[in-house]
């Protein structure tokens, strides 16, 4: 069984100041990666280029052996994204917005699937009203919904429990115990130690757009990680 | 060692002026219907040829950084439409000053004439576009982008400027002045001078923004550090 | 194919349930109509030239109300990324985009032209079966354009006031061409006389169609 994602050094330039230095890593099916690290460590910028929204600098990522860059269609079928951003239409609703995406995304029967998901985040009572009248822990609730849509194999979240209220925050908790039981491969930005350690079955840390920690879950020591996250956050100056 | 060979380039680009100057206005015949006006004749189509190169070079430039994503291709993509704008400038001013006496009205809606200034927009709305983008990369493609598009559209513009009204119904065409083969040689001249004078321009103005690219990139990084 | 018709019904939806667009196309037009009348002396009929310019500044200058925010209403939410991290190709939500500013102009031409005839006398009138046909190759090359830079606004600070800005230069030579074609319409003129421009239309439609699916992935991705 081969790596299913395979990160070969990365880099990437960012206006003038090098967002990610030489970043290598391997991840397999299954594996639940919390991705710690300071402000402008480059983790949002990782994320990115896994999502195919920026291009490498240089290197490489292999999904399951096919290099991202040149076969992207097979890649993002698979693929589910959390972001900083709901990625949804105010103008339509919450229904709406799950057909038309989980129609892009070719699914059997997206009326179905839609529905599904809309109890999953518990927002079935409000599906007919438009995005653009929820609250924002609704249209976050609403927003995990969306990247379920193709049942995805590998999952990207971009801190996806900031800002988040409670209600939604034990929602996503449960659909993140869920897809690991599923053996989804999934790769989570956070600040949160609590949330991220819990859950993941690797963890690493980027500091100065280096991967400077990389181990397996069951190998780190909580509070000896917490330190060594520490030290690297304030090596990067004030957070 | 380099400033040395720039300030030779600029004695050797002066020295060829003067000669130009000395070819068009003292050894070129004076035109017999027009007069001395017709000497500006010399100046003008140079300008307007090389205006053309520049935009060119501006076409090459938007391609090359799109294939390569390479910051120094926006930077000789933004020297060239500025110098193109320059001589399109040129052209627009030295056609005015040639239409009052020879036309008697200043502008006219001459094809060449009105490719001129269509196209001077066309770049002129390539700083617009500039001065409104902050990210640098951004900023680059989207330039780069402007320079294809407005390079593509340069043949149908010509060929569209024929449909606008005409002053004059007769449209005297540079082929068809009577050219004494003096004048052909002045010609040549004032052309191969500008030329040399399009390629320091050129190369100056790619050196200094690449270096004031440079000195952004550094002061940036600066910034990071002591972050 | 499929990711085309879905962007597009989705766009044609969501415009149909609020015409934002559409009613600020068509209220423009009919004002740039009346007020252009100004520019015509007084009790003189007017000559095929003033109408088919009239006709088309009026077109040109309300469409530009509907271009610009074909793209920026991807901008919201980042629902740019969410097409773009779909298995949606980059030419389909091209293609779907065109679509959409070319229904929208011809929609809003459905109201212009009618009005054009009513104010500017209907002697013009035997001349629509062949104005419709300039009608659609005129918005071809004005929906390419219009999408690929109103994908260029979206990205910048200045957003949609700035698209008229960059749009017009570069369709100058479409919209003399199409007044030209016009008047020569309105006048009754044989087909030979203008066909030639007919295919310059077309070809400037297909030149800038292609250009603006090749270059869409580089203004839309980061």
């Amino acid at each position: 069984m081969g790596a299913f994602l395979s990160v070969n050094r990365l880099c990437k330039d960012y206006e003038g100041r090098r967002a990610l230095r030489d970043v290598s890593f391997v991840l397999e099916k299954g594996d639940f990666l919390s991705l710690f690290g300071p402000n402008g460590a480059g983790k949002s910028t990782l994320l990115s280029i896994v999502s195919t929204l920026v291009s490498p600098g240089a290197g490489q990522v292999e999904v399951k052996g096919f290099d991202l860059m040149e076969e992207p269609e097979q890649f993002k079928k698979q693929l589910g994204v959390i972001s900083h951003n709901s990625l949804l239409y105010n103008h339509m609703t919450a229904l709406e917005n799950l057909i038309f995406y989980a129609s892009l995304y070719k699914v059997k029967d997206p009326g179905k699937t839609a529905l599904e998901l809309l109890r999953v985040v518990e927002l079935y009572p409000r599906r007919h009203s438009r995005v653009g009248q929820f609250s924002r822990g609704m249209r976050q609730r609403l927003s995990i919904a969306r990247a379920l849509v193709n049942d995805p194999s590998l999952l990207l979240l971009d801190e996806p429990f900031s800002g988040l209220d409670q209600y939604a925050a034990a929602i996503l908790t449960e659909q993140l115990a869920e897809l690991r039981d599923k053996e989804r491969t999934v790769i989570m930005v956070t600040h949160n130690l609590e949330r991220g350690l819990n859950t993941a079955t690797k963890v690493g840390i980027l500091a100065a757009g280096r991967l400077v920690f990389m181990e397996s879950r069951q190998d780190v020591d909580r509070t000896l990680f917490e330190a060594a996250y520490f030290k690297y956050a304030r090596g990067a100056g004030p957070v | 060692m380099s400033i040395k060979r720039d300030q030779m380039a600029v004695i050797f680009a002066a020295l060829l002026f003067g000669t130009a100057v000395y070819m068009v206005f003292l050894y070129a015949p004076t035109e017999r219907v027009m007069g001395p006006i017709q000497k500006i004749f010399y100046f003008h189509l140079s300008c307007a040829l090389l205006a053309f190169l520049s935009f060119f070079t501006a076409f090459v430039s938007g391609i090359m950084y799109l294939v390569s994503k390479d910051m120094k291709w926006d930077i000789r993509g933004l020297a060239s439409v500025e110098i193109g704008l320059l001589f399109t400038t040129l052209v627009l001013i030295t056609g005015v000053l040639w239409g009052r006496p020879v036309w008697n009205t200043w502008w006219t809606w001459d094809p060449r004439l009105t490719t001129s200034l269509i196209l001077w927009f066309i770049y002129a709305s390539y700083f617009i576009l500039r001065s409104s983008v902050t990210r640098r990369d951004k900023r680059a493609v989207f330039c780069a982008v402007l320079a294809i598009v407005g390079f593509v559209d340069v043949p149908i513009v010509f060929l569209s400027a024929r449909l606008w009204r005409t002053i004059h119904p007769v449209v005297i065409r540079a082929g068809s002045i009577d050219m004494a083969p003096a004048m052909i040689t002045a010609l040549l001249v004032a052309l191969g001078t500008f030329t040399v004078l399009w390629g320091i321009l050129l190369y100056q103005r790619t050196k200094t923004l690449g270096l004031a690219g440079r000195v952004g990139n550094l002061e940036k990084q600066l910034d990071g550090e002591l972050l | 194919m499929r990711g085309f018709l879905l962007i597009l019904r989705k766009d044609l939806h969501a415009e149909f349930r609020r015409p934002e667009s559409l009613v600020s196309m068509v209220f423009f037009g009919f004002l740039l109509l009346v007020i252009l009348n100004l520019a015509i002396p007084l009790g003189s009929e007017i000559s095929p030239e003033t109408g088919a310019g009239i006709l088309w500044v009026a077109i040109t200058f309300s469409s530009i109300l509907g271009l610009s925010r074909t793209m920026s209403r991807e901008k919201e939410n980042r629902c740019i990324d969410g097409l773009l991290l779909s298995p949606v190709s980059i030419e389909a939500l091209f293609c779907a985009k065109m679509a959409m500013n070319f229904v929208l102009m011809l929609i809003a031409q459905c109201s212009i032209i009618p009005l054009f005839f009513v104010l500017y006398g209907d002697s013009f009138l035997q001349s629509l079966p062949l104005l419709v046909l300039v009608v659609l190759l005129a918005n071809t090359g004005f929906a390419a354009i219009g999408t690929l830079f109103s994908a260029i606004t979206a990205g910048t600070d200045r957003n949609e006031a700035l698209l008229p800005l960059l749009f017009y230069p570069l369709v100058i030579p479409l919209i003399s061409i199409t007044v030209k074609v016009s008047s020569l319409i309105f006048q009754g003129a044989a087909p030979g006389e203008y066909s030639s421009w007919l295919y310059v239309m077309l070809a400037y439609g297909c030149i800038f169609t292609g250009l603006g699916v090749l270059l869409l992935s580089h203004i839309v991705r980061e």
